[in-house]
C-alpha cells in the first residue's frame, strides 16, 4: 500500500499507509473511543465531513456485515487507524473494509500513532485535517484554504419521503442524518414508519396523523439549520408525542430556549457513565456530540433534565413538563455501543399507545 | 453500611497451583490495604509461605493454617468477625464459605457474607442450581442429561441433536469425554460409557466444541450500577481449556452486535445474582449462527479477572474491595495515582494485550502435552502492543525460556504437522507458524483448528515481515518495520548475523527509538492516570525519566514450575526495601499475575519482554542508579555487567566459594558480613523419596530433631566453613546426617524458597537485611540482638506442592524444581504440624 500522510491544521504531519480510496480528503478530525463497531461508526451520517480517528487499534477484523450498516451510503471523509486488518466475512468473502472504503470513495490511513493524535486533539479541540500523498506546503495551504460545508444535514437527509410499513404505531421520523439503528428499534416494535426530509413542515407531518414523531440524529451544528426547523418542533411537541435524539435533542433544546454551545473537542465513545436522574441508575450508551446543552440555561419551568454525563457534566436528556416530549443526547439505539438504554424506545411506544386509545 | 463492618475474615486461596497463581495473593494484599483505609480490621486465613498478604496484617490477625472449614470455623468462633469475604481466595474460598453457610456456622455467629448474597453462593456452588438459575433468566445453557440406557440416550439426542458429548457418571477410573457426531460414534461411546460407570449411567451433553470461547468481566455495586471491565477472546476454540489458550484483550474478532449481546448477558447475570463485586462469565459463541451459550459463571476473582485488570489498567482490586463493603461506585475513593472518575468509567483501551501460556513439560517430561479441557499451563506472559502482531510477538518472546530472544522452530513432517493442527499440543503456536510457512491455506487451517482466520492473517503478516527482514540486512526501513511489529533486537541480530549492539547502534543512528505508552483505561481522556507503560515504536513517548534516584528491579517473568512464586515474593520484598531506602522503584515484568506488578508496590511498571534489548531501552531512558536482578539470570547479568551497568544480583550470585555434593538433609542458614557470621536457623531438608538428594528436596522442617551436641557441632563447623570463604549475605551450610554422624557436604548462597521460609520462621525480613547490606546501609550491630532460637516447642513445616495429579502423572516423588507452590504449617508438635498439611491434601482430593 502507498505511503500517505495525515496532516493537521496545526502544522503536524504523520506518515502512514493509505487504504481505501486513494483520493485526497479534508475534514474535521474527530476521534471515537468505542471498542467495537467500526462499520457502524464509519457508516453513521453524523460523521459527514469528518475524518475519524479510532482509539481501538485493530480495525477491520470483522469485515463488512450486512446487519452493521448505519446508512447505506457513508459520508465520512476518512478513517485513521493504527492497525488495519483486511478480512472479508460475508458469504462470498468479498467485502473487506478496504474494499468497502474504495467503493465508497473514502480514504483511510493506517500505521498512525492514533493515541498521540487523540491526546493532542483533546487539547487543541476539533481541528481540520487531510489525508494526502505528499505533506508539502501546498498540501497545508490547501488544507487551510478548504472551507467545509455547513449544509451537512441537507446533504445527508433523504430528499424524498419514504415509508417503512408495519402494523403498529404510526411514527414519523424526521431525517437529519438518520442512523439505521433508530429504524431498527422501531421495526422491532412493529412501528409503521414514514421518514420525512429534514425540512418537513409541521403541516406535512400532522397530515400523516402520526402517533409520535422522532427527530433523528445527524451531523454538524444545530445552528446551521434555519429557524423554521425550531418552529416545526415547537408546533409538533404541543400536538404529538415527540422523541429527539442527538442533533434532534440539540434542536429540541434550542426550540425550548436552552443554550447550546460547542465543546472543545467532540466526544465520541461509550465509556462515560450517564446518570438517569429519576432512578439514580447509571447507564452506558454510545455518545457522539460536538455540542452540549448548557444546564444553567435550561428553563426548569418548562424542561426537566433527565440524564447527565458524570464525567463532563453535560446534559444528556430533557423532558418537557407540559407535553409528552423528551430527548436524549446519546444514542439509545446503540449500534455500536451498549444496549443499556434501549428501553427508551419502549417508553416512547408506550406513550404513543396510551395516546392512541 | 460500612460502619456496620468492623472486622472481616478473608479466606485465602492456599498454595499456588495450576489455575491460580499469585494473583489471589495480590488481590488479597490490595483488599487489606483498602480495608485499612476504610477502618476495617482484617483477619486472614492462608498457608502460602510466599504470600505478601500474610505479612501485611498484624501477627495477631494472621492465621497461618490450612484453608479448611474447621480452621475457618475456629477463627469465626473465637474472633467473632462481622463478615466473611469469600470472593478473593479462588474456588477454595468459595467452597469453604459455602460449607460454613450450609452448616450454619455463619448464621450462628452472625457473620455476613460480603460480595454476594447467600442465595448466589448456593446457586453458583451447585451445577444443577446454576443451570436452573440461568434458564430462569433466559440465558442459554448447554443442555445435558443423565441417561440410564440407550433408549433414554436417543430420546435426549432427538431433542438436542448432534454433536453430543458422552461422559460416564462416577466412572471406575479416569473416563474421557467422548465427542459423537453420528449414530455409530454414539453407540460405541454409550457402550463404553455405561461400562465404565459404577452405576451404569452416562451424561449426554450438547457439544459446543469448536465454538469461539469469549469471556467477560463485569462489576456491580449494591445500588445496581453495572459496568463491563473487559471482554477477553480466546484464540483457541471451546475444547481447549481457556487457561491453556492464547488470549487477547480486547476481543479481536467480534462484531459490535456479538460483543454487546455478551455484555448484556453478563450484566443481566450479575444483576440477577445481586453480586456486589466482580463477575467473570464464559461463553461459547457461534459466529455462524449468531448464537451463544453461557458455559461458566464465576463471581469471584480469578486469573481472567486479573488479566482484565492488568490489560485495562482499571483499579479493579481496589474497586472490588470497596464494593464488597457495600459502597457505591460513585462513592469510591481511589489511591492518589488514579483520576477520581476512573472507577465509574467503562474501560476503553487503545492497545492490544496478548497472553501466552507457559508449560510444565520441561520439568515434568512424562506428562502428556496435548491440550484439552483439563488445564495444564502453570503460568503465562503478556505482551502489550499497538497492533495484534506486536502484542502477539512480544508475548511469545516473553514466553520463551531462552534469554537470547530467539524463537524455536519445530521439525515435523506433514503428517505430524497435520496431526498437531487437529490435536493441539503445547507447541501449537509453532505448528501454526510452520503450517503457514508451508503455505497451507488460511481457510483450510481455520477449518482444521477452528481458530478464526484473523489470527492466521496476523501470523502470516509476521512471517512476511520476517522474510523481508532476512532479505534486507542493515536496512533502516526494514528495521523500523520489524520493530514496529514487535521483533526484538535479539531476533533481528540473529537474522542479520550481527551483534545486538550492532543492531542497537544502527537503530539509534536511524532514529528508530522506542516510545512508551501508558496502560490506562480511558484511551487518553485523562492525563497521569497510570504508572504502567509498554514500549512500541511510534511518535509520542509518554514515559519520562523519574526525577529522583531510582532503582530498576528485573522481574521474573511468567511462572513456571520451580521457585518462581517465591521469586516474585522476593521481588516484592526487594521493591519495598528499596523504597524504604529512598529509591524510586521501577519494575519490568511480563507476568499478568505477578505481585510485583501491583501498581502501588513500585513507582513505575514496565510490561515488556525481559530480554536484553528491551531492558537496555528502559535503562537508557531511566538511568537507574542501581539495577537489581533477583535470582540467577546469568546471561542478562553478564551482558549488563559487560556494559558497565550497576548490576546487583540478589541473593548474591557467588560462584566462588560454593561447594556442593549431591546429598544433604540438614541446613544451617547464616548471615555473613565482613565482620561477623550470625547463625539464623537450622533446618531439616525433607525429600519425598528419602534419598537425601539435594535436587529431590520437597520441604523443610524446623527444628530438626538433633541432640544438643550435634547442634553445637553443626553450628561451630558451619561458622568455621563460612569464615574460610568469601561468601556474603545469606549463606547456607549443608550437612548430611546418617546413622551416627553428621558430615559437612556443602555451602552455597541461600535460595529463594528458603528465604521465604526463613522470613516466616524467624519473623525477620531477611530480604531487608540483604538489601541494606548491598546498599551499605546495614549497621554493624543490627544483627547483634538476633539469636538463633530453635523453639523446641514449635515445629514449622513447609512442603512443596506438585501438579502431578492435574497432569495425570503417577509415581513421581517431586523435586524443588517441580513445585507449583508450597504450604507452611505451624504446630506445637511434629504431628500437629503434619496434620495441618495433610488437612489440605485431604481437602484437595
Amino acid at each position: 500500500m502507498a505511503e500517505r500522510y495525515l496532516i493537521l491544521e496545526d502544522g503536524s504531519s504523520f506518515k502512514g499507509e493509505g487504504f481505501g480510496s486513494s483520493a485526497t480528503t479534508t475534514g474535521q478530525v474527530v476521534f471515537n473511543t468505542s471498542m467495537t463497531g467500526y462499520q457502524e461508526i464509519v457508516t453513521d451520517q453524523i460523521y459527514h465531513n469528518q475524518i475519524i480517528v479510532f482509539s481501538q487499534p485493530t480495525i477491520g477484523s470483522t469485515g463488512i456485515n450486512h446487519d452493521s450498516y448505519e446508512s447505506i451510503l457513508p459520508t465520512a471523509k476518512g478513517m485513521v487507524v493504527r492497525d488495519l486488518a483486511s478480512i472479508s466475512k460475508n458469504r462470498q468473502r468479498r467485502l473487506s473494509l478496504d474494499q468497502f472504503l474504495k467503493q465508497n470513495n473514502i480514504p483511510g490511513i493506517s500505521g498512525i500513532d492514533t493515541r498521540y493524535i487523540i491526546r493532542k486533539l483533546r487539547k487543541t479541540g476539533t481541528i481540520k485535517g487531510s489525508i494526502v500523498d505528499v505533506d508539502d506546503d501546498h498540501a497545508f495551504d490547501q488544507l487551510h484554504a478548504t472551507v467545509l460545508t455547513n449544509q451537512q444535514v441537507a446533504q445527508v437527509s433523504t430528499p424524498k419521503p419514504y415509508p417503512n410499513p408495519n402494523t403498529g404505531s404510526n411514527v414519523v421520523v424526521i431525517d437529519f442524518g438518520l442512523k439505521n439503528g433508530i429504524l431498527r428499534q422501531l421495526s422491532k416494535r412493529d412501528c409503521n414508519v414514514t421518514v420525512l426530509p429534514w425540512s418537513a413542515t409541521a403541516e406535512s407531518i400532522t397530515n400523516l396523523d402520526p402517533d409520535g414523531v422522532i427527530l433523528s440524529t445527524g451531523p454538524g451544528s444545530p445552528f446551521d439549520l434555519p429557524e423554521t426547523v425550531l418552529d416545526m418542533i415547537r408546533e409538533i411537541q404541543s400536538k404529538v408525542p415527540l422523541f429527539a435524539i442527538g442533533l434532534g435533542h440539540e434542536l429540541f433544546a434550542l426550540a425550548n430556549n436552552a443554550t447550546v454551545t460547542p465543546m472543545l473537542s467532540e466526544h465520541h465513545g461509550a465509556n462515560h457513565p450517564i446518570r438517569q436522574i429519576i432512578t439514580n441508575q447509571i447507564i452506558f450508551a454510545a455518545q457522539g456530540q460536538g455540542y452540549a446543552i448548557d444546564a444553567k440555561s435550561v428553563d426548569r419551568e418548562k424542561l426537566i433534565i433527565t440524564y447527565v454525563d458524570l464525567i463532563n457534566g453535560t446534559v444528556q436528556g430533557l423532558r418537557h413538563r407540559d407535553f409528552p416530549a423528551f430527548s436524549v443526547q446519546f444514542f439509545p439505539d446503540a449500534a455500536p455501543g451498549p444496549d443499556d438504554s434501549l428501553d427508551i424506545f419502549d417508553e416512547f411506544t408506550e406513550i404513543m399507545s396510551t395516546r392512541e386509545e | 453500611m460500612v460502619n456496620q463492618i468492623h472486622k472481616v475474615l478473608i479466606i485465602g486461596g492456599g498454595h499456588t497451583d495450576i489455575g491460580h497463581e499469585t494473583e489471589l495473593d495480590g488481590v488479597i494484599y490490595q483488599t487489606i490495604q483498602t480495608f485499612q483505609r476504610l477502618g476495617i480490621k482484617t483477619l486472614l486465613l492462608d498457608n502460602n509461605p510466599y504470600s505478601i498478604s500474610l505479612e501485611s496484617v498484624q501477627p495477631s490477625n494472621m492465621f497461618i493454617q490450612s484453608v479448611t472449614v474447621d480452621n475457618a470455623r475456629n477463627i469465626i468462633e473465637k474472633e467473632q468477625p462481622d463478615a466473611i469475604l469469600p470472593t478473593i481466595g479462588g474456588l477454595l474460598a468459595i467452597r469453604v464459605t459455602q460449607e460454613l453457610l450450609e452448616t450454619g456456622v455463619l448464621g450462628e455467629n452472625e457473620v455476613r457474607i460480603l460480595g454476594m448474597p447467600p442465595l448466589a453462593l448456593q446457586q453458583i456452588s451447585n451445577p444443577a442450581l446454576t443451570q436452573q438459575f440461568l434458564t430462569q433468566i433466559n440465558q442459554p445453557v448447554i443442555r445435558s442429561q443423565v441417561v440410564k440406557d440407550f433408549d433414554d440416550a436417543f430420546d435426549v439426542l432427538r431433542d438436542i441433536g448432534y454433536p453430543v458429548i458422552i461422559k460416564s457418571v462416577s466412572p471406575w477410573g479416569d473416563a474421557n469425554r467422548q465427542l459423537c457426531e453420528n449414530e455409530d460414534q454414539l453407540d460405541s461411546a454409550l457402550e463404553s460409557g455405561f461400562e465404565q460407570s459404577r452405576i451404569h449411567q452416562c451424561v449426554i451433553e450438547q457439544s459446543v466444541v469448536g465454538n469461539k470461547e469469549i469471556e467477560m468481566v463485569a462489576i456491580r455495586d449494591k445500588s445496581g450500577t453495572k459496568l463491563l471491565i473487559s471482554g477477553i477472546e480466546n484464540m483457541d476454540p471451546i475444547g481447549i481449556h481457556s487457561g491453556d489458550s492464547i488470549m487477547f484483550v480486547p476481543t479481536q474478532t467480534l462484531t459490535d452486535r456479538e460483543f454487546q449481546t455478551l455484555r448484556d448477558a453478563t450484566l443481566s447475570i450479575i444483576q440477577a445474582l445481586k453480586i456486589t463485586g466482580v463477575l467473570h462469565t464464559q461463553f461459547a459463541l457461534n459466529s455462524e449462527t449468531h448464537s451463544y451459550y453461557v458455559t461458566k459463571i464465576s463471581p469471584y476473582f480469578d486469573r481472567s479477572v486479573s488479566l482484565a485488570a492488568k490489560a485495562t489498567g482499571y483499579p479493579l482490586a481496589h474497586v472490588i474491595a470497596n464494593l464488597a463493603t457495600e459502597l457505591q461506585l460513585a462513592e469510591i475513593k481511589l489511591p492518589d495515582n488514579y483520576a477520581k472518575q476512573i472507577a465509574l468509567m467503562e474501560p476503553t483501551v487503545d492497545h492490544v494485550v496478548a497472553k501466552f501460556p507457559l508449560w510444565p513439560f520441561e520439568d515434568v517430561p512424562s506428562a502428556d502435552d496435548h491440550l484439552n479441557t483439563v488445564m495444564k499451563s502453570v503460568g503465562s506472559t503478556i505482551g502489550i502492543g499497538r497492533s495484534t502482531e506486536e502484542a502477539m510477538l512480544k508475548a511469545l518472546r516473553s514466553s520463551q525460556l531462552s534469554p537470547k530472544d530467539v524463537l524455536p522452530q519445530i521439525k515435523l513432517n506433514d503428517n505430524e504437522l497435520i496431526d498437531q493442527l487437529i490435536h493441539a499440543r503445547s507447541t501449537q503456536i509453532f505448528a501454526l507458524v510452520e503450517a503457514l510457512r508451508r503455505h497451507y491455506q488460511v481457510d483450510e487451517l481455520s477449518e482444521l483448528t477452528k481458530i478464526d482466520p484473523f489470527y492466521f492473517y496476523k501470523i502470516k503478516h509476521l512471517i512476511k515481515i520476517e522474510t523481508e527482514t532476512i532479505a534486507n540486512p542493515m536496512d533502516a526501513k526494514t528495521l523500523e518495520k520489524a520493530k514496529y511489529f514487535g521483533f526484538g533486537d535479539g531476533m533481528i541480530a540473529g537474522m542479520w548475523q550481527v551483534s545486538i549492539d550492532a543492531i542497537r547502534t544502527f537503530a539509534k543512528e536511524s532514529q528508530i527509538l522506542p516510545t512508551y505508552k501508558a496502560v490506562e483505561p480511558t484511551a487518553g481522556e485523562f492525563d497521569k492516570v497510570s504508572t504502567i507503560y509498554y514500549s512500541t515504536f511510534e511518535t509520542e513517548n509518554e514515559s519520562k525519566k523519574l526525577e529522583a534516584k531510582s532503582a530498576l528491579v528485573v522481574g521474573r517473568g511468567g511462572n513456571q514450575l520451580g521457585p518462581n512464586t517465591s521469586a516474585d515474593y522476593f521481588t516484592v520484598s526487594l521493591l519495598n526495601q528499596l523504597r524504604k531506602a529512598d529509591y524510586k522503584t521501577i519494575i519490568i515484568n511480563t507476568n499478568p499475575n505477578a505481585l510485583s506488578l501491583i501498581p502501588q508496590l513500585s513507582d513505575k511498571q514496565y510490561v515488556d519482554p525481559i530480554q536484553l534489548g528491551d531492558l537496555l531501552n528502559i535503562i537508557e531512558l531511566e538511568h537507574p542508579e542501581v539495577i537489581f536482578i533477583p535470582g540467577n539470570r546469568h546471561y542478562l547479568t553478564r551482558e549488563l555487567k559487560k556494559r558497565r551497568l550497576p548490576v546487583v544480583v540478589l541473593p548474591p550470585d557467588q560462584e566462588a566459594g560454593v561447594e556442593l555434593s549431591e546429598q544433604a538433609n540438614l541446613e544451617l542458614s547464616l548471615f555473613v558480613t565482613d565482620d561477623e557470621v550470625t547463625p539464623i536457623e537450622l533446618v531439616r531438608l525433607l525429600s519425598g523419596d528419602h534419598s537425601n538428594q539435594l535436587d529431590q528436596v520437597s520441604g523443610f522442617k524446623t527444628p530438626p530433631t538433633l541432640s544438643e551436641d550435634e547442634q553445637n557441632l553443626i553450628i561451630t563447623q558451619a561458622v568455621a566453613e563460612a569464615k574460610k570463604r568469601n561468601l556474603r549475605g545469606l549463606v547456607q551450610v549443608l550437612f548430611l546426617q546418617s546413622q551416627d554422624q553428621v558430615k559437612f557436604t556443602g555451602i552455597r548462597p541461600a535460595r529463594l524458597t528458603e528465604i521465604a521460609f526463613l522470613n516466616k520462621v524467624t519473623g525477620v525480613n531477611w530480604i531487608r537485611i540483604l538489601v541494606q547490606q548491598k546498599l551499605g546501609l546495614l549497621s554493624p550491630d543490627s544483627l547483634a540482638t538476633f539469636k538463633l532460637n530453635l523453639h523446641p516447642d514449635r515445629v514449622v513445616l513447609m512442603q512443596f506442592n506438585y501438579p502431578f495429579n492435574q497432569l495425570r502423572v503417577k509415581n513421581q516423588a517431586g523435586s524443588s524444581q517441580q513445585q507449583v507452590g508450597a504450604e507452611i504449617a505451624f504446630g506445637s508438635t511434629d504431628e500437629i504440624a503434619r496434620q495441618e498439611l495433610s488437612n489440605t491434601e485431604q481437602k484437595n482430593k
